[in-house]
This record gives structure tokens, C-alpha cells and sequence, in this order.
């Protein structure tokens, strides 16, 4: 079983309950600038790669005031990595056209795609995973339940997360029992699959049906009631204000040409 | 003579695959009395729990809460008044924090939010886990995990308490905690439970139940102390009375 | 085969999570108007489960290699359509902010590939058809890994459409298309396999737990699928024959290079062939779903200023200037940490 990844999940979970001043920004505000920022990223005609560079500031601040540590991201970014890195890696395959050239060197630009593709992997994955370490569940589904999201699908997002790792916990049980008994044979035989996974599916089905039970007898009556209501501050809005006016900036201005300019002239 | 609050005539349940659960059981319970359901594992205590609490619904005979009769119309009052400790906490604590559990109850029950507020504090405290309330639930211990389930039916403030296995899990000091609770406790309180020594501590009243059936009824140290009667029935005699040492 | 926000652009993420949050909105009216207010722990648990069960990886006979469960088309069985399609994208979130497997923009279309072809298509047209209401006959089988690759063949050829229509790529569509369908077709026969199974232990254990009639949350309307279905089957042509005709060589040399199979290449000869002749059938049409993605290119293109991408010297060199000052500014801010719950 992949218990590797469940050691991750534990980790961001973690990571999610610190209680740093970026963790307690309100969460609305957290979601819309992660939002506008993969969308700018994502704007960028094909082949940007210098021009990328200052959106680099977003995840690193995140990291930094958050105190993500970069590892975890990282490992996670790898494993997350293959399919984009596979059809990105057919641009410099189709698109042989010259478009710079480096002293001996001519870059195509297909490996300026390619370049594109990646730097938009790095920065787009870094936002999504910074964005609930930086945040924990509870505080995000909480936020997005006031973003005007379905009462229904939050209720349903913290219901699994609550219970992933429970069922998670059994699951890695019942294999590990079934490795004990196989003479040291770590793979899962189909034979046995269908009822290892089909005994997980039955325990699950009547803890879902325990749970019900335990909810109409406090009362549950369909309706999930909320208690606090959340408070937007001035930090929080100042917090998305300046991102999204420094990614509209990024956009419409290439900030790295313009330094490059400057360098050369200065050089010269 | 005090009314009973809880009255149970000829209940007879079977599960939906047909098999018999409970066969006829009628029994009274006073307020304020601590009464055990014994039994050997398959006897009927976790469904005969359920009965009271109005979680499921009689085949045949009657439950009655306080003196009204529990049916589907008066199934949500019945359910505030009792509260249901269910044998796995993880089947009761199922929200995102403590604090959102223990509020789960009185804020079903309709109550303001300052005395939703009120009532989650005075929950937490009683079982001292105060200093839990933002934490989630997978993230406890089996103790802590125990005593949030409690406070999650404290906070609605029921009459009777419905435990089923409360000591299950629990390390020493953690049952020697619930023990202390449970005495404290001042509500009607009906357990289910395997552990016999507790029922000594705790319960002035016991019912046996073998084969969905009652079998016994009577004080706790009478009953428990029929050695043949408990052996007859998948039970023991309890340690505590065989060597009765003053305290 | 999530889709990554890497290649997908705002126009082609945006219409995606539109069509998606139409069709979790109407999922979430008709789970109102069924009050099975059991479904709400149910769903969450078997969500739980679909994740766990994700994990859990057994050995293909005869292969080195190993599959899992998707569950998609098994959350279907247990929940009907609705619940289920929720249920599914309720997963996909945890996966792509906890995983990083997909991404924020890409979200929703993972959430319409891989939710809506098992949940509204693969499991009321083909699951309930073939298998006819059985769990564990062979036609119960048949039924689950008809509709595991039907419902893959679909998703797997959206994330196709999908690429191609944000432009990032330069992979030509039939060679893209070659090489994401048999693989999928593979992952489905699997997936197939694996849902018959784990539904069919069950279905044997506990016979009652298995929805007996099907589990609806409302009456599903074929007419308007299947209208739908004919449009995008022949919108797709059209696009498809263009692409292809375009590609004819980097079709042949990319999948003689990638796979090595010499009837496949004969089969790509024979492919151009026939998607040439296709064009001919569909003359009316190929422009128009292009044009739609090549005006939504331009105006994406024309509603920001005009960017330079830094092709020159300067260009690189300004790049990496601005990254260094990047990171400086990044790591000279102090993390204040204090432990939290």
C-alpha cells in the first residue's frame, strides 16, 4: 500500500493546524488569491520562461511565512510530476525552430515550451499544496462554504477528510494481516483482492451506518448547522489586494526583461 | 412510589434478516438508579441500548420514555431526552473539531448560540478536556477520545445516560476516570458492559440478558455474587466480591 | 490521467469548471429533493474508502505490472449517479490539494472526465444495460469492464481534447490520441476487473447491502444525453479529421519512435487514411470547433497587453537576475512559528 503518500497526507495535515500569522489569514482571502494566481500563470502565451521568474515570490513567501518546510513540497511535486513533464517533453520533439541563441548554443522553441510547461508545474502544484499547509481543511472548507460553495459538497469534503485516515488505518491493517500470512509475498494476489477490498467496503458501510445512527440520536435532522461565523479583517483583504496586484503587475510587465535590460546597458 | 423513566413492555426486535434479537423483555427503571445490562457477547445489549434511545423500532411491545410511548411522532423528543454513548467513539465523534462535536447536539436542539456556547464549555469541563476543543478527532487518544464522546451528550443535557462498553479501550487510569464520572454523575444511567467490576462500583442495579431474553433482575452485589447464576448465563463472578477488601 | 494545470489554459479550465459546477448543482438539487439524509455520513465514508482503496494495489497475471481500483464506477453502483458524481469530486479535491494530482484550474475538469462519463454515462447506459441488475453472474463482469473502458475511453479522450484546445502543447493530436486511448484502454479493462470483483464478494456476503433496483435520485432522461452525445461525437470528428491531416508525419514517426510496434505503424498509415476520409463526411463541420478555440486563443491573447517572452539575451538574462532577487526576497522572510492545536 502506498503508506508512504498516507505519511505525507499526515504530514500536510499537520502542516494545516500550525498556527502561524499567514495561517490565520481568513481563508477566503487564501482560496482567491491561490485562484487568480494559476489563472495568471496559466495566461502566459506559450513559451514564457523569463517572465515566469518574480511569480516565483508567491509559493516561496508562502513557504517562508508559513513555515512549510520545501521538502515536503518537493517529494510531492516529483511523484505529481510524470504527466506533464511526458507531453511537455514532446514540444522540443515537434517544434524545432531556433528562437534564441546562447553563444554556441541554439534554443529551439520547443524547449522554451518545454521550460514553460515545467516552471507552470512547479508554480501551479506549489500553489495548491501551499494553499491547504498554509491553511489546514477545516479553516479552508470553512471558507469556501462562505465563498457561496454548497452546504452539501463542504459538509462532504470534511466528512471524508475526518474519515480518510480512520479508514486508511484499517485498510493498512487488513494488509498487513494478509502479509503475515502470505510467506513473505508483499504483492497482492487478484484472488484476494476482490475480498480484502470487499471486506473494507462492508466495515465501511456499517461504520457509515453506526455514524447515522449516532447523528439521529443528537438530533440530526438533515441540516448541518455552523457555529462561528468567520471575520474578514483588514490584514486578510490588504493580504489579497497586494498578491493580485503584484501577479497583475508580473502580467502585464516583464520584469525580468526590463532587469535584463538594465544589466546589459549597464554592462556595455 | 417514583414513576418510572424508563418502562419496557414485551419489546421484541428481530434484525432485517430475520433472526431474533430480543424476545419479550419488560423491565422499569426508577430515576436516578444505575442499572447494568449484562450478558454474554450475542445477548442483546447493544440492540436493547438502541431501543431505549429510540434509534430503532420496536416489532412488537413498547418503550416508554418518561410515560410517553416511543413512535416515529415523538421519536425526536425521546432522543433528547436520553443520551447514547455509543461504543466506538469514532462512529460518534464524526465532525471536523471537538468543540464542533460537543456543539453538534445543542445546536440540533435548536438553542441560541450563546447558550450552545454555555453548554459546550460546561461539557468540556466536566470530563476535563477543556484544552481539547479545537482539536480534531483522529488526533486523540483513546481516552480522550472516550471522554469527548460523553461530553458530546452531556451538552444536551438528557435525564438518562445510555452507555454501551464505556470502558472498553481504556487504559487503567482512564476507566478509574470513568469510574469517578460515572459516580458523579447524577443522571439515570443504564450500561452495557462486560466489565463486571465496574458494574460493582457503579450500578446498584443489574439485568441479565441471555439469548435476547431477561433472565435476572435484582441488586448488583445479589445477582453478581450467584456464582452459578453468572456461570450459566457466559458470565463470571466478579474479582472485587470474591475478595472483598475494605477500602 | 489527471489533468495538470501546467496544460491546460484559462479558457479551456474555465469552460471545464463551468460545465462541472452545473452538474454538481444539479446533483445537490436532487440530493435535496430526495431527503436521504443518510447519505451524508455514506458518502464520506465510502469516499474515505474510494481513497483507501486507490491505494491498494494488486498484481496483473501475467504482466509485471499492478492495478487498482478507481472507483468511479463502483461509488456509481453503491450511491446512483448523483451522490455518487459528488462524491467523486469530493475526492479529486482532497487529491489535488493534498497530492498535488491535478490542480486548482484543472480541478474541474478532472471533476466533469472522470465523474461525469462513469456516474452519467458509463454506469445507466451500459453498467444497468449489460448487467441487467446482477452482481455476480458474468454478465455483471462483462457490464463492469464495458463500462470502466467506455467510461476511461471518454475521459481519457477529453484530457486529449482538452490539451489540445489550450494550445500549450505540441503534441499532435492523433499521436496524442494514439497513445492516451490504448493505454486507458488497459487501466479500464482493469478497473473493470477490479470494481466486478470487489462488488461481486459483496454482493455474495452481504446480498442486502447491494442496491437492489436501480438506485435513483430521479427518473435520467436519455433524450437529452443522447443528443448531446451525437453533437460532441461529431463535433470531435470534425476536430479530430483536422488535427490529423494537418499531422500526418509527426503521427507515423512519433508512434514508430514511441512504440516501435511495427503494425502499429502500419495502423497509423491506415489511420490518416481514415480520418482523411472522415474530413471529407464532416466537411461542414471541422472549422467551427476550432475557430471556437482559436478566437478564444485570440481574445485571451488581446484582453491582456501584449507580453514580451523575453526571447533575447536580455530576455535570459533579466530571468535569472529576477529569479536570484526572487529567492533573496523569498528566504530574508522570517518564518515566526508557534505550534498550534
Amino acid at each position: 500500500m502506498g503508506l508512504d503518500k498516507w505519511l505525507e497526507a499526515h504530514r500536510m495535515d499537520e502542516l494545516g493546524r500550525l498556527d502561524t500569522p499567514l495561517h490565520r489569514i481568513d481563508a477566503r482571502m487564501k482560496t482567491l488569491t491561490a485562484l487568480v494566481f494559476v489563472v495568471v500563470v496559466m495566461s502566459f502565451p506559450r513559451g514564457a520562461v523569463s517572465a515566469l521568474m518574480p511569480l516565483f515570490l508567491y509559493p516561496l513567501a508562502l513557504m517562508r511565512l508559513g513555515a512549510i518546510p520545501p521538502r515536503v513540497l518537493l517529494r510531492k511535486m516529483l511523484f505529481a510530476a510524470p504527466f506533464a513533464v511526458a507531453v511537455g517533453l514532446f514540444n522540443p520533439v515537434f517544434d524545432r525552430q531556433p528562437v534564441l541563441v546562447l553563444g554556441p548554443v541554439a534554443v529551439s522553441g520547443g524547449w522554451l515550451s518545454f521550460a514553460s510547461i515545467l516552471i507552470r508545474f512547479v508554480l501551479t502544484v506549489g500553489a495548491a499544496l501551499l494553499l491547504v499547509a498554509c491553511t489546514g481543511m477545516h479553516r479552508l472548507c470553512a471558507g469556501l462554504e462562505r465563498l457561496g460553495v454548497p452546504r452539501v459538497l463542504v459538509v462532504q469534503l470534511l466528512f471524508l477528510y475526518r474519515y480518510l485516515f480512520l479508514i486508511a488505518d484499517e485498510g493498512g491493517r487488513m494488509l498487513r494481516g494478509m502479509e503475515l500470512r502470505s510467506a513473505g509475498q508483499r504483492r497482492l494476489r487478484f484472488r484476494v483482492y476482490g475480498s480484502l477490498v470487499g471486506h473494507l467496503l462492508l466495515r465501511s458501510l456499517a461504520r457509515a451506518e453506526r455514524i447515522y445512527k449516532a447523528m439521529l440520536a443528537r438530533g440530526f435532522d438533515g441540516e448541518m448547522r455552523a457555529m462561528a461565523p468567520m471575520r474578514l479583517r483588514w490584514a486578510d483583504a490588504a493580504f489579497a489586494g497586494a498578491w493580485v496586484l503584484f501577479f497583475v503587475a508580473v502580467r502585464n510587465w516583464n520584469l525580468a526583461a526590463c532587469l535584463g535590460r538594465l544589466l546589459t546597458k549597464g554592462l556595455s | 412510589m417514583n414513576p418510572a423513566i424508563i418502562e419496557v413492555e414485551q419489546l421484541r426486535y428481530a434484525y432485517p434478516d430475520g433472526t431474533d434479537a430480543l424476545r419479550g423483555l419488560s423491565f422499569r427503571i426508577a430515576p436516578g438508579e444505575s442499572v447494568a445490562l449484562v450478558g454474554a457477547n450475542g445477548a442483546g445489549k447493544s440492540t436493547l441500548l438502541l431501543h431505549l434511545s429510540g434509534t430503532l423500532t420496536a416489532v412488537g411491545g413498547e418503550v416508554r420514555i418518561g410515560g410517553t410511548a416511543v413512535t416515529p411522532a415523538t421519536v425526536a423528543a425521546a432522543r433528547a431526552r436520553v443520551g447514547v454513548v455509543f461504543q466506538d467513539p469514532d462512529d460518534q465523534l464524526f465532525m471536523p473539531t471537538v468543540g464542533e462535536d460537543v456543539a453538534f447536539g445543542p445546536l440540533n436542539m435548536g438553542l441560541p448560540p450563546e447558550e450552545v456556547e454555555r453548554r459546550v464549555a460546561e461539557a468540556l469541563g466536566r470530563v476535563g478536556v477543556a484544552h481539547l476543543r479545537g482539536r480534531p478527532p483522529y488526533r486523540l487518544s483513546a481516552g480522550e477520545k472516550r471522554a469527548v464522546a460523553i461530553a458530546t451528550v452531556l451538552a444536551m443535557s438528557p435525564e438518562v445516560l445510555v452507555m454501551d462498553e464505556p470502558s472498553s479501550n481504556l487504559d487503567p487510569r482512564g476507566r478509574r476516570r470513568l469510574i469517578d464520572w460515572l459516580r458523579s454523575f447524577e443522571h439515570t444511567k443504564v450500561i452495557a458492559t462486560h466489565d463486571l467490576e465496574l458494574v460493582v462500583e457503579v450500578c446498584s442495579r443489574v439485568i441479565v440478558l441471555d439469548g435476547g431474553r431477561l433472565v435476572a433482575e435484582g441488586a448488583v452485589d445479589a445477582l453478581l455474587n450467584d456464582e452459578e447464576l453468572m456461570v450459566s448465563h457466559g458470565l463470571e463472578r466478579p474479582h472485587i466480591l470474591r475478595h472483598r477488601h475494605p477500602h | 490521467m489527471h489533468m495538470a494545470d501546467a496544460l491546460v489554459s484559462p479558457a479551456v479550465g474555465g469552460t471545464l469548471w463551468a460545465a462541472s459546477c452545473v452538474v454538481m448543482a444539479h446533483c445537490v438539487r436532487k440530493l435535496k429533493a430526495t431527503f436521504r439524509d443518510e447519505l451524508v455520513p455514506l458518502m464520506g465514508v465510502l469516499g474515505a474508502f474510494v481513497f483507501t482503496a486507490q491505494m491498494i494495489n494488486f498484481t496483473i497475471p501475467g504482466t509485471g505490472s499492478s492495478g487498482h481500483l478507481g472507483g468511479g464506477l463502483i461509488l456509481t453502483v453503491l450511491l446512483g449517479p448523483h451522490a455518487a458524481f459528488l462524491t467523486i469530486a469530493s475526492v479529486l479535491t482532497v487529491q489535488a490539494l493534498f497530492f498535488a494530482d491535478g490542480g486548482l484550474l484543472a480541478l474541474g475538469c478532472n471533476i466533469f472526465n472522470l465523474g461525469f462519463y462513469p456516474a452519467f454515462i458509463a454506469y445507466p447506459f451500459i453498467y444497468r444495460v449489460i448487467g441487467k441488475g446482477g452482481y455476480v453472474s458474468v454478465r455483471a463482469w462483462v457490464a463492469a469492464v464495458v463500462a470502466a473502458v467506455a467510461g476511461l475511453q471518454l475521459g481519457a479522450f477529453s484530457v486529449v481534447l482538452e490539451t489540445q484546445a489550450s494550445g500549450l502543447t505540441d503534441l499532435p493530436f492523433g499521436t496524442f490520441t494514439l497513445l492516451m486511448l490504448p493505454i486507458h484502454l488497459a487501466i479500464g479493462v482493469v478497473e473493470g476487473v477490479a470494481t466486478a470483483a470487489v462488488v461481486a464478494f459483496v454482493a455474495r456476503a452481504r446480498p442486502e447491502v447491494m442496491p437492489a433496483a436501480p438506485v435513483r435520485s430521479g427518473p435520467v432522461n436519455a433524450r437529452p444525453v443522447l443528443v448531446a452525445l451525437l453533437v460532441a461525437a461529431v463535433a470531435v470528428g470534425g476536430v479530430a479529421s483536422w488535427f490529423a491531416s494537418s499531422h500526418p508525419d509527426g503521427l507515423e514517426w512519433a508512434i514508430a519512435r514511441v512504440t516501435g510496434k511495427e503494425e502499429v505503424e502500419g495502423g497509423a498509415s491506415g489511420l490518416s487514411a481514415r480520418l482523411a476520409a472522415l474530413q471529407e463526411r464532416t466537411a461542414v463541420l471541422p472549422d467551427y470547433g476550432f475557430k471556437a478555440a482559436e478566437g478564444a486563443a485570440e481574445e485571451s491573447a488581446e484582453t491582456w497587453p501584449a507580453v514580451d517572452t523575453g526571447t533575447s539575451v536580455a530576455g535570459v538574462a533579466g530571468g535569472a537576475m529576477t529569479l536570484l532577487v526572487v529567492c533573496l526576497i523569498g528566504f530574508a522572510l522570517k518564518p515566526r512559528r508557534q505550534m498550534g492545536v
